[in-house]
């Protein structure tokens, strides 16, 4: 630990070899401070805000607790001054060619680089990180964020065509994420065209002199307004009127309570959760350099959680061996020191280490620390635990910073199912020598990004996402904006309906016979209960009857989907396509009976003609797209590829809108097979019956269970799959209150959802019924990284 | 210098298993640069501690008595006086740790070291330096016959093409026949990584010629296109460290070739105490191969000292 005592001379030192202090100075970030008199307010649309009796809280120097300023926190009503400024902005930012926006980031970029120096030790000062990876991590990377969303901004115009900015982005960080989380999430905001009102929490001032340079370009004022104020405004932020979208980032249990709160506000909730990352490591790695690894991940003030370590049995021994000495070697100190690893988190991280520590060990844990845990200091040393009990809450729990939680595993196999046991799916890296495992691991982790034989690399080329708890949202990339736009001018067409045509009563009933029976398991079963619903035509009469599914149906719908799930994601893309064309091909048989099937709902004949053409056409569609899926990225100075994946999302429950019967079903089903998801559909409730009529093709084309079909009364049946936890993503088209219910019950295991919030859509029009939208919502991305060389 | 390292028999299955990724070395090579860093007093020691790991070196077609004269009080009186003075280090006998020259060039430095009343070990390359592509006859005969002429340190290289064409028993039986030849006089066996095709190559070499009892293994002859770079030289500590684990002997290392900045020097001490640890820092178990890098030092030091940047002609050259 670095402890300064009287400065030893060099005759000394000649003989210990010991090392010294190597201070940056950081008068330049107390000079700042000077200019706000220690006093940090809010920066609201290119000025200070400093509104009075609001509460203070101290911004303190983690390690001396020395006072370095105060920060009003926000309230609501800053909360509302900030949006109105975002709101006023977004017009002529959002209105000037794209062109004038790339300029004005690359300004920033510039901006940054002058000030470069006052930002690295500003950062470095409050939040008590190793200077080191402030100056050659965050910064240079903050710079290159702007710099290829400026440039993106040229490529995606033509792409973006049809595409608008969803207007004011909200954006809530939690102390333990550094300014640069703010870089990922505003720039390809600000990118689009979008405004930004960003939330921070008190002990970061970073953001606010981010928006103050920003500021200082002079035009656009309002487009990044900055609050210091806790997690907690995030639901004020959603309920301001204006505000589309809420990017959150930071603890699980907050977002839960958030996704509940903001159910039915009409934005979309972005979610990026939790800090664990996970390392595994097989016996044909590279041991010490797989120990590098672990400091990467844990040990070097690089990323912000702890670390789930996991290591093959037969190279367990020399991995503890080797990851003791290590430790050893880690320096710990003022995160201004040039010459240390890590710095500190304050007080409350390390309360929270000790506490993980204390009940590791009562749970029978093993506890290494190479130093001493010093008793009443804001360091707390490395510390690798091991031999916890699977079972044991330690080993369910997120491991804190700066731990390393070690477990040993047999095989691949074992290290997949291990490593994907846990609700998280943050990042992860594989380290093996043996290519083929390598990519065996790295396609089948569940996780946003995988490193392969390297750990916690970062570029603006590349997206970074996650599944399960860790969120959904995924930022960066070239296909970026996605997030931060939506569909323009959302259609609210009704589908045509017209009255009867005459002597469509007169078909014989037999030619006509639907199918009965829920399509669970790839064969139409009876419901649990036993019961029927019937169906009305448009004439008042009865059509059929359907089954009346209920929550056992669901489950078993669900289970089934499972089962089908991994098959089917293994298929090759093309295996996939030619499926769902040969789907559309029995679809185009089948053409005249749900062409009259269509007619009794009140179709037009030449409608429900051109109904059934358009569905067809779609499945040959979205199978021609699933073989275009993925692609490679080039990242600099990385040697070797990324590779982006789109990844099926695993089983995903689809309740169907009530018009458009069986082309809403097929455009609905289609992209989400394409993508290699299972299935659980509700039909349309009013004539649910044209899509049974297809299940019977599905029958015979597909692989039993991958696509359920479950009738009934729609209300409950979406309650059953939006409670379901093992549901991985819901697709809702109904009511404004069931699409209000299905994100409150999201929360759960927070799963995506896209609900239309009782907005129609024109599924018959190309951006809405096919748009690239379906196929950004039927499928996650992974970033792969393969570094090369020998 | 330590006692002689014994060597062990030759065990294959110490190699066989080795893995070496070499874009996460070179990601360690970059990182331990811009995580360590001295200031100050302890820049000051850091550096005078380099000194005493110095081989300095001059291996030149036109090497004659005279400049290996130069070259040998340079080596017994490394920093001016005064400077070792104002930092209170004049009673440490601060020399560099040897000199180190070609074969024929022994004798002069036997002399001219003697002449300047010092016991600094004069070290002389062999074994048909640089590229080793001579008969294993004539390579033993040179190692015998520096030793004769009083060098108590031999810098061989080895026979690149056994590396290349995997023949361990045999890179093994040859170093074991230096060591041989060598009698008393330490072994230093250059590996010429430059020209071992990989990372992993360089670390089952490294561990062959601890097994044949290296006293240290160098990096380079200076000679290579590529010569003692961190990523190499990261593998070989590694290599140290795992032959020390199994045997419990300590080889020493040495990087030679292209380190000629004082800054340099300081990360190779950095990456020493990372990697190995203090116990590896003394002249006993590291050495940089250097000629150019002495005046740097020099330089700095009487910035340290005087606050000045020093002239070429306020330093006597070497």
């Amino acid at each position: 630990m670095a402890a300064t005592h009287a400065e030893p001379s060099a005759r000394e030192i000649f003989s210990t070899l010991e090392y010294g202090p190597a201070p940056e100075s950081h008068a330049c970030a107390l000079a700042w401070l000077d200019t706000q008199d220690r006093l940090l307010g809010h920066y609201v649309n290119g000025k200070w805000l400093k509104p009075e009796h609001r509460n203070c809280v101290p911004c303190q120097d983690p390690i001396t607790g020395e006072n370095l300023a105060s920060c009003l926190l926000a309230e609501p009503e800053d909360v509302a001054a900030a949006v109105k400024a975002a709101l006023d902005a977004l017009g002529s930012w959002s209105g000037v060619p794209g062109g004038s926006r790339a300029q004005h980031l690359t300004r920033l970029a510039k901006m940054i680089q002058k000030h470069q120096r006052l930002l690295w030790t500003l950062d470095s000062l409050v939040t008590g990180r190793a200077v080191r990876e402030v100056r050659d991590g965050d910064v240079p990377l903050a710079q290159q964020l702007l710099q290829h969303h400026a440039v993106q901004v040229h490529d995606q115009e033509e792409a973006l065509a049809g595409w608008e900015p969803m207007g004011v982005v909200g954006l809530i960080l939690p102390p333990t994420f550094s300014f640069l989380e703010m870089m990922w999430r505003i720039c390809p905001a600000l990118a689009v065209g979008c405004t930004v009102v960003a939330v921070v929490p008190p002990a970061s001032p970073t953001p606010l002199l981010l928006a103050q340079l920003a500021g200082e370009l002079g035009a656009f004022c309002g487009i990044l307004n900055v609050l210091i104020g806790p997690a907690s405004l995030g639901d004020t932020v959603g309920r301001c009127p204006g505000v589309h979208k809420v990017a959150f980032c930071g603890a699980v249990e907050e977002a839960r309570v958030l996704r509940q709160s903001l159910a039915g506000q009409r934005l979309e909730l972005s979610l990026a959760l939790g800090m664990e990352s996970l390392l595994l490591l097989m016996d044909s790695a590279d041991v010490d350099s797989a120990v590098e690894g672990v400091v990467d991940a844990a040990w070097s003030d690089r990323s912000p959680g702890g670390l789930r370590l996991l290591v093959q049995e037969s190279v367990w021994e020399e991995t503890m061996r080797r990851l003791q000495r290590r430790m050893g070697k880690l320096r710990s100190g003022r995160g201004l020191d040039g010459a240390v690893d890590m710095g500190t988190r304050g007080a409350a991280a390390c309360a929270a280490a000790r506490r993980y520590v204390q009940e590791a060990q009562s749970q029978g844990a093993q506890v290494f620390q190479a130093d001493p845990v010093p008793s009443a200091s804001p360091f707390y040393p490395p510390t690798l635990v091991s031999g916890l009990p699977p079972a044991s809450p330690c080993a369910q729990a997120e491991v804190p910073w700066p731990l390393v939680v070690a477990s040993p595993f047999r095989t691949a196999k074992e290290a997949l199912a291990v490593a994907n046991s846990t609700p998280r799916g943050g990042s992860s890296s594989v380290w093996s020598e043996r290519l083929g495992q390598a990519l065996e691991l790295g396609y089948g982790l569940r996780v946003g990004t995988v490193w392969v034989n390297t750990h916690g690399l970062r570029d603006p080329a590349v997206p970074v996402g996650g599944c399960k708890e860790s969120g959904s949202s995924w930022h960066g990339g070239l296909d970026v904006s996605a997030p931060v736009t939506a569909p323009a001018s959302p259609c609210h067409l009704l589908p045509p309906a017209s009255p009867l045509p005459a002597g469509l009563g007169d078909r014989g009933p037999a030619a006509l016979l639907p199918p009965y029976g829920l399509f669970v398991g790839g064969r139409f079963q009876p419901p649990g209960a036993g019961s029927s619903r019937p169906v009305w035509d448009s004439s008042g009469s009865l059509h059929g009857y359907v089954a009346e599914g209920g929550a056992k149906d669901i489950r078993g719908a669900v289970e089934a989907a499972h089962q089908a799930a991994t098959g089917w994601e293994r298929q090759s893309a093309g295996a996939r396509a030619a499926l769902l064309v040969a789907l559309a091909a029995a679809l185009e048989r089948r053409g005249p009976g749900l062409a009259s099937r269509l007619q009794r709902h009140g179709v037009e004949l030449e409608a429900a003609k051109a109904e059934v053409e358009l569905s067809a056409r779609r499945l040959r569609l979205w199978g021609a797209r699933a073989q275009a899926q993925g692609h490679t990225l080039q990242v600099a100075g990385l040697r070797g590829p990324v590779l982006r994946l789109r990844e099926p999302l695993g089983v995903l429950a689809i309740v169907c809108p009530d018009e458009w019967p069986l082309l809403a079903f097929v455009s609905l089903l289609a992209p989400a097979l394409a993508h290699g998801n299972a299935v659980v559909l509700v039909p349309s409730r009013t004539c649910p019956l044209p899509a049974l009529e297809v299940c019977q093709d599905v029958a015979s084309l597909f692989p039993a269970g991958l696509v359920n079909v479950v009738t009934g009364d729609c209300d409950h049946l979406t309650r059953c799959l939006a409670l379901h936890q093992d549901v991985q993503a819901l697709w809702y088209f109904g009511s404004t209150k069931g699409s209000q219910f299905v994100e409150w019950a999201s929360a759960g295991n927070l799963k995506p959802v896209w609900v239309n919030r009782g907005h129609l859509r024109a599924w018959d029009q190309e951006p809405q019924g096919a748009g690239p939208e379906l196929g950004l919502r039927a499928a996650r991305t992974k970033a792969l990284w393969l570094p090369m060389g020998d | 210098m330590a006692a002689r390292s014994r060597g062990t028999e030759l065990d294959l299955s110490w190699i066989s298993k080795i893995q070496v990724n070499q874009p996460a070395v070179l990601r360690r090579a970059e990182q331990i640069q811009a995580r360590r860093t001295v200031k100050k007093e302890w820049q000051a020691a850091w550096l005078l501690k380099a000194v005493t790991c110095i081989d300095l070196t001059t291996l030149s077609g036109d090497d004659t008595f005279s400049n290996i004269q130069r070259l040998c009080y340079k080596a017994k009186y490394p920093i001016r006086e005064d400077l070792l003075k104002a930092l209170n280090m004049y009673d440490e006998g601060i020399t560099t740790a040897a000199v180190c020259v070609y074969p024929a060039r022994v004798c002069d430095a036997v002399k001219a070291l003697k002449a300047a009343g010092c016991d600094i070990p004069v070290a002389s390359v062999a074994t048909g330096f640089p590229a080793a592509q001579t008969h294993l006859k004539t390579r033993l005969e040179e190692i015998r016959l520096a030793v004769e002429d009083g060098a108590t340190e031999i810098d061989v290289v080895i026979n690149r093409s056994l590396v290349l064409t995997g023949q361990w028993e045999a890179l093994y039986d040859e170093i074991r026949q230096f060591r041989q030849a060598c009698g008393e006089a330490h072994l230093k066996t250059i590996l010429a990584t430059g020209e071992l095709g990989s990372l992993t190559n360089v670390y089952k070499a490294s561990m062959i010629a601890m097994m044949a009892g290296s006293d240290f293994i160098k990096t380079s002859t200076g000679k290579e296109t590529v010569n003692a770079t961190f990523p190499v030289a990261i593998v070989m500590l590694r290599a140290i460290r795992d032959f020390f684990w199994k045997t419990g002997n300590k080889v020493g290392f040495k990087p030679a070739g292209g380190i000629r900045t004082a800054k340099d020097s300081l990360a190779w001490l950095s990456l020493i105490k990372e990697e190995l640890g203090d116990e590896w820092l003394k002249p006993e178990l590291f050495r940089i191969g250097a000629s150019a890098l002495l005046s740097d030092i020099e330089r700095q030091i009487y910035h340290h000292v005087t606050g000045r940047y020093a002239a070429y002609h306020d330093l006597p050259m070497s």
